[in-house]
């Protein structure tokens, strides 16, 4: 898979790829997008820079993680980080959960502030459902990069 | 002033949390953690009698905390007599366990695990016996039978104790099993999981019960669920194999507290279903019966002390549960009286035999004798529990037996003249005990043996728990009356029908047919002792005829189990993956297609279909697609058309106007291809021809599946609600979700739990692939 032509349309996709995905779940609230689809999304991105620049050179160069050559697909460091990336994600959409608890709602309510008059934007929507979002997000990214990451290193 | 609600969840779930404090002092405390467990177990015991002079001055208690209103399921407590008993047993027992357990387990490993467990046994203890809910009293009830099984394997390393802890693990939750039908066909009938409620309205539930003609299932059911956790005929078998836990633990679970749920739980039903059909009488009276003269006899021929013991815990617990099966008062004071005595002198005898046990290091009966020159006051205590336990007077296992053998001949006198058999095994098993009772006394007496060599004393956190249970023997002998007005009359009120009797426990003073039948006891008993392996060698004669023990049947059962899983799980699985998938497809295919045909569905009819020129235009190259995989000459080619079928899905999900699902459609589509192509090189590129058979098998499979997948849409689409939820989310979106895209504000907020769900299963999802790949062995099977 790995030849001059699709290095170089990955080269200069895959940013827009992640840049795609980061709007999506932003504007997930209002307009089609959300924690879902963005974190495929990434993880395609991810995957295709596996199939063209093979896992080791993603793992070691781009990431800057190292690889022990025992149990590789294990110890290594970014599928490490994988792991922790959804665990973070769970811990996130969890919190986000409890927060409205110590405010005596309802585990998991959400709820939306409209900050008026900002410069460019002029409006701007803070939702708490976006955090939530940002755990899904989190989550389906480390859980689909690590099986992409384990699979791909077999 | 602490608050009655509090003390109560003080009482219930400081155990748990002192769980967690004990995994987490265990590296500071290390072998001390057994005093940090036993000061818990003290703040339980006092708040038990905190309670306990509450119950006295204002009557029963009981606290409320909503779980599932739709179903009337609540954390319910209630505390009556019956619950405050349980509970210091529980406590009480607990705190002289743990200290007990500092001296007998010195020195061994594993001992983090062993005290966690016991605190959250003792909690669910505690738990079971304040209930005040069905369902909760069921959670408790399995919480204890797990951490029974966890300290009956104690030993993991011993092929024994993990199969004694799988099979009590099989029984006493089996058991469970058929208790919670038993709890939820009396819940849905009455609907109301409430005790109290029930307790309140007994007529009521008996008459709704026997409308629906299904109060003998529930009694039985609800039998089950306490013969399999009291360990009664045929049911007992987990009990001698669970001998194989550390003796404390014997001690604790296996003869003072959990053992009793079971009986606890027939006492707190007696009220509610105890009806002069007799049907309750006929389930208990003669499960009880045949339970203590059984077991009498087989702790008769048991040669290992605790194992002895095991058999007579049965056998006891027999007695008691015959007691609540007789209606009359002197039944339910039997019964009352009994769970208190039996647990102080068999706890004693349990930590004799630990000290036995752990200073010589044999348990077989037969090998001990004579030592009460090395140990005497252990013998002392020995031998003054096992007279209670034999029935002597003035010992305390005399007075409740007196009750019972008055409350069989009450029943008796009363009822057909067959019922002469009650009193007539009631003196069978009452000899048997007394035999039994004094064989175990008999291991300090008489000529020591050569072989056993030094012993040295126990040391004192052994004595001290053994000498405080003795005491509390004695007490229970020598003024019965007084901690019969103080305990076992609120018991009594608990499982009573007419709670206004007043309790009186004496030694008798004239001569009835109880007293007789007690003469007749000890007269025979004294008579037999000489031929005790006499009647040892009838008894094993008789057991000698395999098919008619229990155990026999148990392991041919689970050996047929077995071996049946072992035929069928090659078939099934055999390794490869088309396999795998035609058997779960095919059964799921199958089971939807039949549950459909049985329950008649009617396919709405074809009314004609609209259909646009764009979505035709789709449609078509998406079957184009189907047929192109078929004849796809590599796997990339057959995977790039199979996402021509994605594509064409994400497309008609744009046209249907649905943007979400098309985005997610269109990068699930491309992911998959992405993974598609990273694992592609590993597979063989051809696979050979497919036999003409299997061929056909598969075909046959595809058109079901299709045609489920097609019947399920129809009949989906049919049902249309007039009042639509999708009108609720549209009109709440922006109001109350704050967002304008209503798939994602349904995904974050309306249905959050959900999403939350899910994101755990991907989640899981990701560990389980990681920790299948890493315990794959290195060598590659093809």
């Amino acid at each position: 898979m790995s030849t001059v032509i699709t290095r170089t349309t990955a080269r200069v996709v895959v940013p827009i790829i992640f840049l795609t995905a980061i709007a999506l779940l932003l504007q997930g609230h209002n307009k089609p997008g959300g924690g879902f689809i963005a974190g495929v999304l990434t993880s395609t991105g991810f995957g295709l820079l596996y199939l063209v620049y093979s896992i080791d050179f993603v793992e070691e160069t781009v990431l800057g993680g190292s690889i022990s050559k025992e149990f590789q697909h294990l110890q290594n460091s970014i599928v490490a980080d994988y792991r922790i990336i959804f665990g973070l994600g769970l811990l996130l959409s969890l919190v986000s959960g409890i927060v409205p608890i110590l405010f005596g709602l309802p585990f998991l309510s959400q709820t939306v502030v409209f900050i008026k008059h900002v410069p460019i934007y002029h409006e701007l929507e803070l939702a708490s459902a976006v955090i939530f979002d940002l755990g899904v997000y989190f989550v389906v990214v480390g859980a689909l990069l690590s099986i992409i990451s384990v699979v791909g290193a077999e | 002033m602490v608050s009655v609600e509090t003390v109560i969840y003080v009482i219930v779930f400081l155990p748990f949390f002192g769980a967690i404090g004990a995994l987490l002092l265990f590296r500071y405390l290390g072998e001390q953690i057994a005093y940090f467990c036993a000061s818990i177990a003290l703040v339980c015991f006092l708040g038990v009698l905190r309670l306990g002079t509450i119950l006295k001055n204002s009557g029963p208690m009981q606290t409320t905390v909503p779980w599932i209103p739709a179903f009337d399921i609540a954390m319910r407590f209630y505390i009556d007599g019956l619950a405050l008993l349980i509970a210091l047993l529980a406590s009480g027992v607990g705190i002289l366990i743990f200290v007990f357990s500092r001296g007998y387990m010195h020195g061994e490993s594993k001992l983090q695990r062993y005290y966690i467990i016991l605190l959250i046994f003792m909690g669910s203890m505690i738990g079971i016996a304040f209930a005040g809910d069905l369902i909760v009293l069921f959670v408790f009830w399995e919480l204890t039978s797990l951490s029974s099984f966890g300290l009956i394997g104690h030993y993991t390393e011993s092929r024994s104790a993990r199969y004694a802890a799988r099979k009590s693990m099989l029984i006493t939750v089996g058991g469970g099993l058929f208790l919670l039908v038993g709890f939820l066909l009396l819940g849905t009938s009455m609907n109301s999981y409430n005790l109290v409620w029930l307790l309140n309205h007994s007529t009521a539930v008996q008459k709704t019960l026997k409308s629906k003609n299904i109060y003998t299932i529930v009694v039985l059911l609800i039998g089950i669920g306490a013969a399999a956790k009291s360990a009664q005929f045929p049911l007992h078998i987990w009990l001698p194999n669970a001998m194989e836990a550390p003796t404390p633990v014997s001690a604790f679970l296996h003869s003072a507290t959990m053992v009793k749920a079971g009986v606890y739980l027939v006492g707190r039903f007696r009220p509610i279903l105890l009806n002069d059909a007799q049907i309750w009488t006929f389930t208990f009276a003669i499960l009880g019966i045949v339970t203590m003269t059984v077991m009498a006899a087989l702790a008769v021929v048991a040669t290992d002390i605790k194992e002895l013991l095991a058999y007579s815990t049965a056998s006891h617990l027999g007695l008691i549960i015959a007691a609540f099966g007789f209606g009359s008062a002197v039944g339910g004071e039997t019964g009352s009286l009994h769970i208190l005595n039996h647990a102080a002198f068999k706890a004693t005898l349990f930590l004799v035999a630990g000290i036995v046990a752990h200073q010589t290091g044999t348990r077989n009966l037969n090998d001990l004798s004579g030592l009460y020159k090395d140990l005497p006051i252990t013998a002392g205590i020995a031998t003054i529990a096992a007279f209670g336990m034999a029935g002597v007077p003035p010992f305390n296992g005399f007075y409740s037996k007196e009750l019972f053998f008055e409350a069989t001949v009450e029943f008796a006198t009363h009822n057909r003249p067959i019922m002469w058999l009650f009193p007539f095994f009631a003196v069978i098993g009452s000899i048997f005990t007394f035999l039994y009772s004094i064989r175990f006394a008999g291991m300090f007496y008489g000529k020591k043996p050569e072989e056993l060599g030094n012993i040295y004393r126990p040391s004192k956190s052994m004595l001290l728990p053994a000498g405080l249970l003795t005491l509390a023997v004695l007490v229970l002998s020598f003024i019965p009356q007084v901690i019969t007005n103080i305990i076992v009359q609120h018991v009594f009120h608990s499982i009573s029908l007419t709670p206004s009797h007043h309790m009186s426990v004496h030694l008798p003073t004239k001569l009835s047919p109880a007293v007789i039948m007690s003469l007749i006891t000890i007269g025979v008993g004294v008579l037999l002792y000489p031929q005790y392996q006499r009647i040892q060698s009838v008894i094993n004669t008789i057991l000698s005829i395999r098919y008619i023990t229990v155990d026999w049947w148990y392991e041919r059962f689970i050996f047929g189990i077995n071996h049946v899983s072992g035929i069928v799980t090659p078939i099934i699985h055999n390794g490869l993956l088309r396999t795998y998938a035609f058997w779960i497809v095919g059964a799921t295919t199958v089971i939807s297609l039949v549950a459909y045909i049985l329950t008649g569905i009617d396919i709405p009819q074809f009314t004609g279909i609209t259909i646009t020129i764009p979505l035709l235009l789709i449609l078509l190259v998406a079957i184009g697609a189907v047929m192109a995989i078929m004849i796809a000459p590599s796997h990339i080619a057959g995977v790039m058309t199979l996402s021509i079928l994605g594509f064409m899905i994400a497309i008609f999900y744009i046209l249907v106007s649905a943007p979400d699902l098309a985005l997610t459609q269109l990068v699930v589509e491309t992911l998959t291809f992405i993974i598609f192509l990273l694992v592609l090189d590993r597979l063989p590129a051809y696979y050979g021809d497919i036999p003409p058979g299997r061929a056909f098998r598969d075909g046959i499979l595809s058109i079901s599946v299709g045609a489920l997948v097609f019947t399920t849409v129809l009949l989906a689409t049919k049902a249309q609600p007039a009042d639509k939820i999708a009108d609720y989310f549209i009109k709440f979106s922006v109001p109350k979700g704050g967002g304008g895209n209503i798939v994602n504000v349904i995904l974050v907020d309306f249905r959050a739990l959900d999403t939350l769900g899910e994101i755990s299963v991907i989640a899981m999802a990701g560990i389980s692939i990681l920790t299948l790949i890493a315990m794959r062995t290195g060598s590659e099977q093809p």
